[in-house]
């Protein structure tokens, strides 16, 4: 082949290649168009409305870069309500660990056959429907269930079992539990088990090895744990709207109230922007925690 | 020989589990029974009866509101699955810093409370003048959702082996007959249990749904939400057992799927090592 020729289809390969590179790129189009224009423009206005202001007469927003609306979330009114929602979802959370860790335990210390008989039993209630399984605890916690009648007569309750904080933490732990236990599980099962039989070797109570050696070791699934069910617990809407009976407010009853009921778009842009930056620093604080442990997440 | 106080311990343990199950199936059971129940009030067994179903499928506005569902759910599962087969294929031959922009935004997505980012769309469309109905449930849908099915498709496409394709290619065959016949077969367990999930998760969505449908549209969930805000009736049980019928099949067969392409093994696998 002479050199002209070669030099002739130098462009035509440099072309294909640049023209298979720009294909690559389109492949990402799709996610990006939908990320963009139903998610971080969304947000952006939700963040540009929480300086805004609104005519209390028109109800029409307009632009005038206040940061009242944050200023307002330090109200005595507003900051009990928002702590008292926080509560909900951290206690919920902490019940969610307290009740996932024996089980989480338990589990992992099974054979082969039975471990997975029982991994499956705590998945496949939240394979069926999350609005069922919430209003189901109406049907077991309502006055004339057996349940509730078994209350009243050991004296356990008078007010009733339904619509107050306790059945929507019911209903939380309920419906997360399976995203506490598995990543547990996981973290159990990580550890080797030669580490418990040495704790126990050199003379450590069952109790104390658990407390030194294995549960230390599950950190980095505990951490997951409780994440996986805090942040979703704290946006909670359908629970505390359900179960709470309007009485019980998490934040995301009250943000939603805040442009459903009330109409107040700033304000409820605000109380949702400092939602997420919540979050968002919770998240970064755990990670950072978790990795102070010499541990990589497992999530 | 087991020591006494670990014997013991161990039967503490099951005794916990035993109680939490039963925590967990009570209130399934409980939809289940009085779905089946013939006494209205719910409060006593009344003998099994099948009225409550007839009456849930006879009743116009919850034959509407579960072929809207499904109409949803369709679409969603549509858009979600190319979605993420192409941004899958992207993160396969991107650069560093292209792979950490789509993981990051796909992660995102995923992570803030849905009600954050449910409501901020529905103030968007409000602000552009969009009616909301059912495409804008789908929007809404589709967003997170893709990001679930993003993910799943991912994993798969990292574990791909590139020599497969190359064969192809050294045998003569051009790119597009490449990606249909060695790469798309070899995606395909990923796609059904991202398609199965993607299905399951908007079929049964509330806050999204509820947000962006507007007074016009009504799925299956909002409908059961409706309902039970002023009382649970045992029509709204056999509702309900209908809505875990189809949330337990999707789910079910997912993983399936998922167990069958070996991913389940691998992840157990992985715990264990």
């Amino acid at each position: 082949m002479s050199t002209a020729g070669a030099r002739a289809q130098m462009p035509t390969l440099l072309r294909q290649r640049a023209w298979r590179s720009l294909r690559l790129q389109a492949l990402a189009v799709p996610a990006y168009f939908w990320t963009v224009l139903f998610f971080l423009v969304p947000l952006g206005i939700l963040a540009v409305y929480s300086f805004g202001q609104i005519d209390i007469l028109t109800y029409k927003v307009h632009f005038g870069w206040t940061v009242q609306h944050y200023v307002d979330l330090g109200q005595k009114l507003y900051r009990d309500s928002i702590f008292r929602s926080l509560e909900l979802s951290f206690g919920a959370t902490l019940a969610c660990l307290v009740v996932g860790l024996p089980v989480a335990y338990f589990i992992s210390l099974q054979r082969r056959l039975l471990e997975y008989v029982l991994l499956i039993a705590v998945i496949v209630p939240f394979w069926t429907s999350f609005i069922v399984r919430t209003y189901a605890w109406i049907d077991v916690l309502s006055p004339g269930s057996p349940l509730a009648r078994l209350a009243t007569t050991v004296g356990l309750s008078r007010t009733g079992l339904l619509y107050n904080n306790v059945a929507v933490a019911i209903g939380i732990v309920a419906n997360y539990l399976p995203l506490m236990v598995l990543p547990l599980y996981i973290g159990f099962k990580r550890i080797d088990p030669a580490l418990r039989e040495a704790a126990r070797d050199l003379g450590a109570p069952g109790r104390r090895a658990f407390r030194r050696v294995v549960l230390p070791l599950a950190t980095p699934g505990i951490v997951a744990g409780c994440l996986l069910v805090a942040v979703p617990a704290t946006g909670e809407y359908v629970i505390p709207s359900i179960l709470g009976g309007g009485k019980t407010e998490m934040f995301g009853n009250i943000v939603a109230d805040q442009f459903l009921t009330v109409g107040d778009y700033p304000f409820g842009s605000a109380l949702a922007v400092s939602v997420m930056a919540l979050l968002t620093v919770f998240i970064l604080l755990i990670r950072a925690a978790s990795s102070s442990f010499g541990a990589e997440g497992t999530s | 020989m087991t020591p006494l106080w670990m014997r013991r311990r161990r039967l503490g343990l099951a005794l916990i589990t035993s109680v939490v199950l039963v925590f967990l199936y009570l209130p399934i059971a409980a939809v289940l029974i009085n779905a089946f129940n013939k006494d209205s009030t719910l409060a006593t067994w009344g003998g099994v009866t099948g009225k409550w179903f007839g009456q849930a499928v006879s009743d116009p506005e919850i034959r509407h509101s579960f072929v809207q569902s499904t109409k949803i759910a369709l679409a969603t599962t549509a858009i979600s699955v190319a979605i993420a087969i192409c941004a899958a294929l992207y993160w396969r031959s991107a650069g560093r810093w292209g792979r950490t922009l789509l993981d990051s935004t796909t992660f995102m997505r995923i992570a803030l409370p849905e009600v954050v980012t449910a409501l901020a769309l529905f103030v968007m469309f409000r602000r552009l003048n969009i009616t909301l109905g059912i495409w804008t449930v789908i929007a809404g849908h589709v967003m997170f959702n893709s990001a679930y099915a993003t993910i799943v498709v991912q994993a798969r496409v990292a574990a791909l082996d590139r020599t497969l394709e190359d064969a192809a290619a050294d045998l003569g065959a051009p790119p597009r007959r490449v990606f249909r016949r060695v790469v798309l077969p070899l995606l395909s367990p990923a796609v059904i249990v991202a398609a199965l999930l993607t299905f399951t998760f908007s079929f049964d969505d509330v806050v999204t749904s509820l947000f962006l449908a507007g007074s016009g549209t009504v799925t299956l969930p909002m409908e059961i939400f409706g309902l039970v805000r002023f009382r649970v009736t045992p029509e709204v049980n056999a509702i309900g057992s209908g809505v875990m019928l189809v949330t337990l099949t999707g789910f079910t067969l997912a993983a399936v799927a998922l167990f069958a392409s070996g991913g389940l093994r691998r992840t157990i696998g992985r715990a264990r090592a």
